[in-house]
C-alpha cells in the first residue's frame, strides 16, 4: 500500500522529538502517549492497517494541553487534529447547555466535578460564592462542538461582573476564548500547603504544573509557584488540574497536588477544631 | 517480587508503539504501508531490580528480549521482534543526586538527555553531552550505543564521561561496575556499547562540568577539504582541545548557505521560495512526489552540486574559563588562518542556535517520495580524504550524498555522510552496502557514534572478525540462552582476515608498538621516528576509565592473532562497531597496538610548593586545563605544557597556583598504570588525580 495524504503525516515521521513536551507520555511512561505514535497510529488506521479501537484509545490518550504543539519547532496544530479527531471517531452525547449560575455574591466558583468548591470556598473566604456547576458544556471539550463559537457570547452575558475561581485548566481555557477574566483558586486563597510525592518518578521532590500552553503557561506557572511546586517544562512530576489528566497520569501511582482538595482538608480541620 | 508484578501491557496499542524505533529504514517501511514486527508484551520496570527479574524469566522461558529505551536509535537496534518481550526503561527516570563536590551525577537509564541537562544546567553544571538528539534519546542509549555529542573534542564521547554504570543480567545478576561496585573493571567496556545484547544498562554515573564562562565561536572557510582537515589536525596534535570542529564539505556548506551571511536580497529570496514551495506542497500529487524524479537520478544530481560547489565551512570553538579559552583560541588562530579565511562570529552563532533542530528537516523527504539517511564512520587522519572519497564515489549511483566533519581526535576523526535517495527498499539497501564496503575496504571503522543495531550487523561482523569470540565468551555467561537482542549488534558472517597491519603514516600522529613494551621501550621507539607519546602509561592498557581524565587515552588500535585469523579493533576513533574488544584481543598474546604520540616541540614545565598540591591539581583540571604532566613530587607540584600554547597556559596555571610555579627544565612524565582506586587528595599515596578526585594504587 503507498502512502497517501493525511493530516497526520508530517507527525508520524517525525522523530518523537514532542515526547519530553507530553505529560500523558512522560508520567505515564507509554511509548503509545507520544504524540507523534498517536499521529502515526491514526494513519495507520485511516489507512486500514489497524483496526479502529486501537486509533480510539490512541487519541483519548491526549489531554489537549497544547504543549506539543507548543514544543514543535514546526507549530504543527497536532492537538486541534486531535480534538477533531475524538469529535468525530469518539461516540459523544449533545453538548449540554450551559447551567444556570447558582447563589448570591460577587464570588463564582466554578465547579468541573462533584466537589462542592462554591461551598467550601465561600466557607474559606467568609462570603457568599455563587456555584457554576458543568460537565462538559464549559470544559475544554466543549471547545471541539461546532456551536462552540456561538456560546462565547452567552458565556460572557452569564458571568457579567462576577469574580469567576477555577480550579479546572479546561474552564480556563475555555473562559480565556470568551474573553472572560478569572483567577486560579490558589491566587484566591494564598499558601495552600505544598504537596509531597511524584508522578511516575518514585522521588520525593515536589510536583510540578504540566504548564499547559499559550498564554495559559503562565498561569500554570504562577500556580505552581503559589503551592510551592516546581516549575518544570519538561519534567516528570505534574500538578493536575484537570480531570482527565487526573485520570491519565493516575495510572503511574503518583500522588497529585490539586489546591481543591488541599483547601477542603483545611476547611475541614478548622470545623473540626 | 515477581515478575508478574512489574508493569506491563499486552495491547495492540502499546505493542505497535514498540515497534519501531527511527531506523530510517523502518521509516520507510512504515511510510509505505509495512509494518514493523511487534513485541507479544512491553514491560515498564521501575527498578533495576525489576529489570533482572523480566531478564531472568525471559531467560529462563527462552523469550526473546528487546530493550527500548525513547527509541531514538537510527541503526535498528530497539525495532521490535515478533513473539519477544520489549522492555522499555522510562520508568527508570531519576537523576540522582548532582554531587557538586565530586563533580558528578548518576542518572538512571530511561532519563532524557535533555531533561538531565536541564537538570544540571539549573545547578550550573553540564554534562558536555550533546548529539542532535538530546531531546528524544537517553542516558541508557548513549550508553548501549556509545554515543557521542556535538562537543565531543572538549568533553569526550558519552563513554569517557562514564565513571560508573549498573547492568541487569538475564542471570538475574545485578552488575556494579566501576563506581557503582565491585564488579570485574574489563566488563565496563564491554557492555559499554553492547547494544542490549548482554544485559540491560540501569543507571549510569558520569563526569560534569561547570558551565562554561566563556564560548569562542567563528567560521572558517576553506578552499579544500585537504586544507581544511589539515588544519583540524594540527589543532587536535596541537593538543589545543576546541569544543566544536565541524567541518562542511563543498556539497554541504553550498547546500547550505553556510559561508555567506545572509543579505536583504537572499533572505526575500528565500522567503519567495518557500512560499513557492508551500504552495506547491498544497498541490497533493505534487506534494507526494515531488522529490520522486532529482532523486531518481542522483548522478546527475550530484555532479550538478559538484558544479555549484566551491569551499568548504569549518566551525570551530573553543569554551570554559575565559583565561584558557583566550589561550587556546589564539593559538588556533594561528593555524586556522594560515590557509583559512576568517567569516567572523556570525557562522558559528547561526550553528549553535540551530543545532538541534537538524531532526525536523528529515520528515519533508519521506513525505516527497524519498528517503534520508546517515552514516558516520571513524579512521585515521591518513585514511580519512580516502575514505571520504571512495564512500562519496560507492553511494552517488544511489542517492545524493554530503558530509561533515564533527568529531576529531588527535589520531584521527569521524565523517558524518548524509544521502537522500529515491523511496526504494533496493536503492536503500544497495546505497548501505555500497557504503560500508567501501569503509571496510579503506581501512576505516563502520561506525562512530550511531552503533550498530540490525542494519550494520553484517559489517560490524565483518570488522571485528574473529575476535567476536571475545563477545561470545561474555554471552555464554550471562546470556547463556541468547535470549538478549538477537540479530543485532553481531551475526554470522563469511571470516574476514584483516591482513596485514597498515603502514602508519606521519601525519596519523601514531607509532605501533607491542601492547607489551615497557614504557622506555615505547619512548625510544617513539623517538626514533620523532615523536614522544601522548601519554606515557607505565604500562598498558590504561588504567579503567574512571581512574584518569576523559582525554587521556591509552591504545587506539589494537591487533593480533585468534586461532588462524589476524584481527585488527579500534581502526577509527573511538569506533562504535559494538563494544570495545582490544583489550581481549590483546589478552590472546603477541599483540601490537598503536599509541598516539605528538612531534618533539614546544614544552613548558614549572613547580611550585603549595598546601594541598593535589588538591590545587585537581582545580586547575576544574580550570579547564589540560596539562602534559600534572604531578606531586616531593611535595611539590609539577605541572607540564606541551604545544604552540604551552607557555601561555603555563602562566596561566602560575597565576592559579599559590605561590605561583617556578619554570623548570622539561622532563618527560611517566603515568600510573595498573589497578587504582579512590582516594582522599590528602592521601600520601596519592598518584593522579582528575576533577572529580585522587586516585591511590590498589594495596
Amino acid at each position: 500500500m503507498s502512502a497517501h495524504k493525511s493530516g497526520w503525516d508530517t507527525c508520524a515521521l517525525c522523530p518523537r522529538l514532542c515526547r519530553s513536551s507530553c505529560p500523558v507520555a512522560t508520567g505515564s511512561a507509554r511509548e503509545a502517549a507520544t504524540p507523534s505514535v498517536i499521529a502515526a497510529v491514526m494513519l495507520d488506521v485511516e489507512r486500514e492497517l489497524l483496526p479502529d479501537s486501537v486509533g480510539r484509545d490512541a487519541i483519548t490518550l491526549c489531554t489537549d494541553c497544547g504543549a506539543c504543539q507548543e514544543h514543535c519547532h514546526l507549530h504543527i496544530p497536532l492537538p486541534e487534529l486531535l480534538r477533531q479527531t475524538r469529535l468525530e471517531r469518539v461516540p459523544r452525547p449533545a453538548l449540554e447547555p450551559l447551567h444556570p449560575i447558582e447563589g448570591i455574591g460577587d464570588w463564582i466558583a466554578v465547579e468541573s466535578d462533584e466537589r462542592p468548591f462554591a461551598q467550601i470556598l465561600g466557607t474559606a473566604l467568609g462570603t457568599d460564592v455563587r456555584r457554576w456547576h458543568t460537565s462538559d458544556h464549559l470544559g475544554v471539550e466543549s471547545m471541539a462542538y461546532s456551536g462552540f463559537e456561538s456560546r462565547l457570547e452567552r458565556i460572557r452575558a452569564k458571568v457579567g461582573s462576577g469574580r469567576v475561581v477555577v480550579i479546572s485548566g479546561g474552564v480556563a481555557k475555555v473562559l480565556q476564548r470568551a474573553e472572560v477574566g478569572f483567577q486560579w483558586l490558589s491566587e484566591v486563597v494564598r499558601d495552600l500547603p505544598q504537596g509531597e510525592g511524584s508522578c511516575g518518578s518514585g522521588g520525593d521532590r515536589p510536583l510540578a504544573c504540566c504548564g499547559g500552553a499559550g498564554p495559559l503557561r503562565e498561569f500554570h506557572r504562577a500556580d505552581a509557584l503559589r503551592t510551592g511546586a516546581l516549575w518544570l517544562e519538561r519534567s516528570t512530576e505534574w500538578v493536575v488540574q484537570d480531570a482527565r489528566c487526573r485520570a491519565h497520569l493516575g495510572e503511574c501511582g503518583g500522588a497529585v497536588i490539586d489546591p481543591l482538595d488541599a483547601l477542603m482538608e483545611r476547611v475541614s480541620a478548622r470545623d473540626s477544631g | 517480587m515477581t515478575v508478574s508484578e512489574v508493569a506491563s501491557s499486552t495491547e495492540l496499542l502499546d505493542r505497535y508503539a514498540a515497534a519501531r524505533d527511527l531506523w530510517p529504514g523502518g521509516t520507510l517501511e512504515f511510510w509505505q504501508g509495512g509494518q514493523a514486527p511487534r513485541p507479544d508484551r512491553v514491560y515498564w520496570p521501575e527498578t533495576p531490580e525489576e529489570v533482572a527479574r523480566v531478564l531472568q524469566r525471559a531467560s529462563e522461558e527462552g523469550v526473546p528480549v528487546v530493550p527500548y529505551g525513547l527509541g531514538s536509535g537510527v541503526c535498528g537496534g530497539a525495532r521490535g521482534r515478533a513473539g519477544s518481550w520489549a522492555v522499555d526503561t522510562k520508568r527508570l527516570n531519576r537523576i540522582g543526586p548532582i554531587d557538586a563536590s565530586t563533580w558528578t551525577v548518576e542518572a538512571e537509564a530511561g532519563v532524557n538527555g535533555q531533561q538531565l541537562e536541564d537538570a544540571l544546567q539549573a545547578r550550573g553544571f553540564t554534562l558536555g553531552h550533546s548529539p542532535s538528539s538530546i531531546s528524544c534519546s537517553s542516558v541508557g542509549g548513549w550508553a548501549a550505543a556509545r554515543s557521542a555529542g556535538q562537543f565531543s573534542s572538549k568533553y569526550g564521547v558519552f563513554e569517557d564521561m562514564i565513571l560508573g554504570m549498573t547492568v541487569a543480567m538475564p542471570t538475574g545478576e545485578l552488575v556494579r561496575l566501576g563506581t557503582h561496585g565491585d564488579g570485574d573493571p574489563s566488563l565496563l567496556p564491554l557492555l559499554l556499547g553492547s547494544e542490549g545484547t548482554i544485559g540491560v544498562i540501569t543507571s549510569c554515573t558520569m563526569r560534569i562540568w561547570k558551565t562554561p564562562e566563556a564560548r569562542w565561536l567563528r567560521g572558517y572557510r576553506f578552499s579544500s577539504v585537504e586544507d581544511a582537515l589539515d588544519a583540524m589536525r594540527r589543532l587536535m596534535q596541537s593538543e589545543l582541545w576546541p569544543s566544536v570542529v565541524r567541518l562542511y564539505d563543498p556539497v554541504d556548506t553550498r547546500i547550505g548557505g553556510k559561508t555567506r551571511p545572509k543579505s536583504d536580497k537572499s533572505r526575500k529570496n528565500a522567503r519567495w521560495y518557500r512560499r513557492w514551495l508551500s504552495g506547491v506542497a498544497q498541490l497533493d500529487p505534487v506534494r507526494r512526489r515531488s522529490l520522486v524524479l532529482p532523486l531518481a537520478l542522483p548522478g546527475l544530481v550530484n555532479r550538478l552540486f559538484d558544479g555549484l560547489a566551491s569551499g568548504c565551512l569549518l566551525i570551530i570553538g573553543w569554551e570554559g574559563r575565559p583565561a584558557v579559552v583566550d589561550a587556546l583560541s589564539a593559538a588556533g588562530r594561528a593555524i586556522l588562518e594560515e590557509r583559512g579565511e576568517d567569516l567572523g562570529a556570525a557562522p558559528g552563532a547561526r550553528w549553535y542556535n540551530s543545532r538541534h533542530a537538524v531532526s525536523y528537516k528529515l520528515m519533508p523527504i519521506f513525505e516527497r517520495g524519498g528517503f534520508a539517511d546517515t552514516m558516520e564512520i571513524a579512521a585515521r587522519w591518513s585514511d580519512l580524504p580516502r575514505v571520504y572519497e571512495a564512500v562519496r564515489q560507492a553511494v552517488r549511483p544511489h542517492a545524493v550524498v554530503l558530509a561533515h566533519m564533527s568529531h576529531v581526535y588527535p589520531e584521527g576523526g569521524s565523517i558524518y555522510f548524509s544521502f537522500a535517495g529515491r523511496g526504494s527498499r533496493e536503492v536503500y539497501e544497495a546505497l548501505w552496502s555500497a557504503a560500508q564496503e567501501a569503509v571496510l575496504s579503506m581501512g576505516g571503522t563502520v561506525t562512530h557514534h550511531h552503533g550498530v543495531g540490525a542494519l550494520k550487523a553484517r559489517w560490524a561482523s565483518a570488522e571485528v572478525g574473529a575476535a567476536v569470540e571475545g563477545w561470545h565468551e561474555l554471552k555464554s555467561r550471562y546470556d547463556p540462552n541468547g535470549v538478549m537482542n538477537p540479530g543485532r549488534l553481531f551475526v554470522p558472517v563469511p571470516p574476514r582476515d584483516a591482513g596485514p597491519d597498515p603502514r602508519l603514516h606521519e601525519i596519523d600522529g601514531l607509532v605501533r608498538v607491542e601492547v607489551e613494551a615497557s614504557v622506555e621501550d615505547r619512548e625510544a621507539d617513539c623517538a626514533a621516528l620523532g615523536f614522544e607519546q601522548m601519554f606515557p602509561w607505565e604500562s598498558l592498557p590504561a588504567p579503567s576509565r574512571w581512574t584518569r581524565s576523559h582525554w587521556q587515552v591509552g591504545w587506539t588500535e589494537v591487533s593480533g592473532r585468534v586461532g588462524a585469523q589476524h584481527c585488527r579493533l579500534g581502526r577509527g576513533p573511538r569506533s562504535a562497531s559494538g563494544p570495545d574488544l582490544r583489550g581481549w584481543l590483546a589478552q590472546q598474546g603477541a599483540a601490537h597496538c598503536t599509541v598516539p604520540v605528538v612531534p618533539a616541540g614546544e614544552h613548558w614545565m614549572g613547580s611550585g610548593r603549595c598546601e594541598d598540591p593535589w588538591g590545587v591539581a585537581r582545580e586547575l583540571l576544574r580550570s579547564d586545563l589540560r596539562p602534559a604532566l600534572l604531578e606531586v613530587r616531593d611535595g611539590r607540584l609539577w605541572i607540564g605544557f606541551r604545544g604552540p600554547a604551552a607557555r601561555v597556559l603555563g602562566g596561566v596555571a602560575s597565576r592559579w597556583v599559590p605561590g605561583g610555579l617556578a619554570e623548570e627544565s622539561w622532563a618527560a612524565p611517566v603515568l600510573p598504570s595498573g589497578e587504582l582506586e579512590s582516594c582522599e587528595l590528602t592521601d600520601p599515596e596519592c598518584v593522579s588525580v582528575t576533577a572529580q578526585g585522587g586516585f591511590r594504587r590498589v594495596r
